[in-house]
């Protein structure tokens, strides 16, 4: 699995491996996973969102910790919730989508087919799918930031009495670069495991119709636990 | 056309043809599928776009054109599940002939085409596309050179 993902992200990091076939794969998955999903990422990110920016501050307030609000905004909801978030959305939706589609060519050999016209399924299958998991995450990552910070205002207001300028102030003093950093690394992880286990997955389909539920479960409980190593990994990286 | 005496014989002899043609065997068979998820004239335009870095628009263009030419120009939008069995055999041709300096090789064509009555319609496609291939072979059983009727004598 290890050398599976080395020699992908070679792949991916390989210039001649964009040509006008993978191009277009990648722009139909960046199209499925990250523009079509964006009505129910919205409103999902908007209730969940206040809702937890809600019980934070409450309690933020109950504790007697407005002081660290800040902190709590860019540490806690930037950094981990936000990534974390998101990957979980795009994997239910995406990764297991991913997952079966593989599965259900190889049961059809129509991943022999690829290889008999000499077209690498590395290149064709994998490397869009692949930059396209690490694009979404990203963005969609943001966007989620972006909304939840948008209904910090209101909160702020609400519960803090707190005005817009210095809510946009607080946020501004907390920002840490090394933060940003961090989580634009373990978003692009993120992405990349979410794509390449499902994919690897699939591809261990048998020729038989009843390998597919097999490879999807092992496949996406392994991009559980891969999601969970980034994140202890990315907390570790946080501390030292 | 070569006519095989079993099952064994021809698989071995399709295997020989895309060894010995590396880079330019372009096989139509029931064994190699239409991509499911991808319309017939992207299955077809793949290979261009592919091996040749030929733009979306201009593979699309000559993909609608091929399959105009074939009075198949209706199916372009449909992907495999919803092709009939002469279409998909088309598309799998079609396909075929994008190969670079397409050795074709189609095998067993009564398998994919049961319903088939005359051969020479298959025959007559690939008069209208013999500017995109290099050779043709059909490999099939010796006891089904009935079905080719006059063709194979």
């Amino acid at each position: 699995m290890i050398f599976f993902a080395v020699k992908v992200f070679r792949r991916v990091m390989t210039p001649a491996t964009y040509n006008s076939a993978t191009r277009t794969v990648l722009i139909n998955q960046i199209y499925f996973t990250s523009v079509q999903i964006l009505p129910a990422f919205l409103l999902v990110s908007a209730v969940v969102g206040s809702l937890f920016i809600g019980v934070v501050f409450q309690a933020l307030k109950n504790l007697g910790l407005v002081s660290l609000l800040g902190n709590v905004l860019m540490g806690l909801i930037v950094t981990e919730l936000s990534p974390f978030f998101t990957v979980l959305l795009i994997t239910l939706r995406s990764g297991a989508a991913i997952n079966a589609e593989i599965a259900a060519m190889q049961v059809n050999r129509e991943i022999k087919a690829l290889e008999v016209f000499r077209i690498d399924i590395i290149d064709y299958l994998l490397a869009p799918r692949v930059v396209n998991g690490i694009i979404s995450v990203v963005l969609l990552s943001f966007l989620f930031s972006i909304v939840l910070m948008t209904s910090g205002i209101l909160f702020s207001r609400v519960i803090f009495g707190i005005s817009t300028d210095v809510y946009v102030n607080i946020l501004l003093n907390s920002t840490n670069f090394s933060d940003i950093v961090v989580a634009l690394l373990k978003c692009a992880a993120f992405g990349f495991f979410i794509t390449l286990i499902p994919i690897y997955s699939g591809l261990q389909a048998t020729h038989e119709l009843t390998s597919i539920p097999i490879v999807v479960s092992r496949g996406m409980v392994r991009v559980f636990a891969a999601i969970l190593v980034i994140e202890v990994l990315s907390l570790l990286i946080r501390l030292l | 056309m070569t006519f095989f005496a079993g099952e064994e014989a021809l698989d071995k002899a399709l295997r020989r043809f895309m060894r010995a043609r590396p880079r330019h065997a372009a096989p139509v068979s029931a064994a190699i599928p239409l991509i499911s998820n991808q319309e017939a004239w992207l299955n077809i335009a793949l290979i261009k776009q592919y091996h040749e870095n030929m733009p979306v628009e201009e593979s699309r263009n000559m993909v609608f054109g091929l399959l105009r030419d074939l009075g198949l120009e209706k199916i372009a939008e449909k992907r495999n599940p919803a092709l009939g069995e002469e279409e998909r055999f088309y598309v799998m041709l079609l396909r075929a002939a994008m190969v670079e300096r397409a050795a074709i090789v189609i095998d067993r064509p009564f398998k994919m085409l049961p319903q088939l009555k005359n051969f020479s319609a298959v025959m007559t496609a690939l008069k209208t596309i013999d500017g995109l291939y290099a050779s043709c072979d059909i490999y099939d059983y010796d006891w089904m050179k009935d079905k080719y009727g006059a063709l194979c004598r």
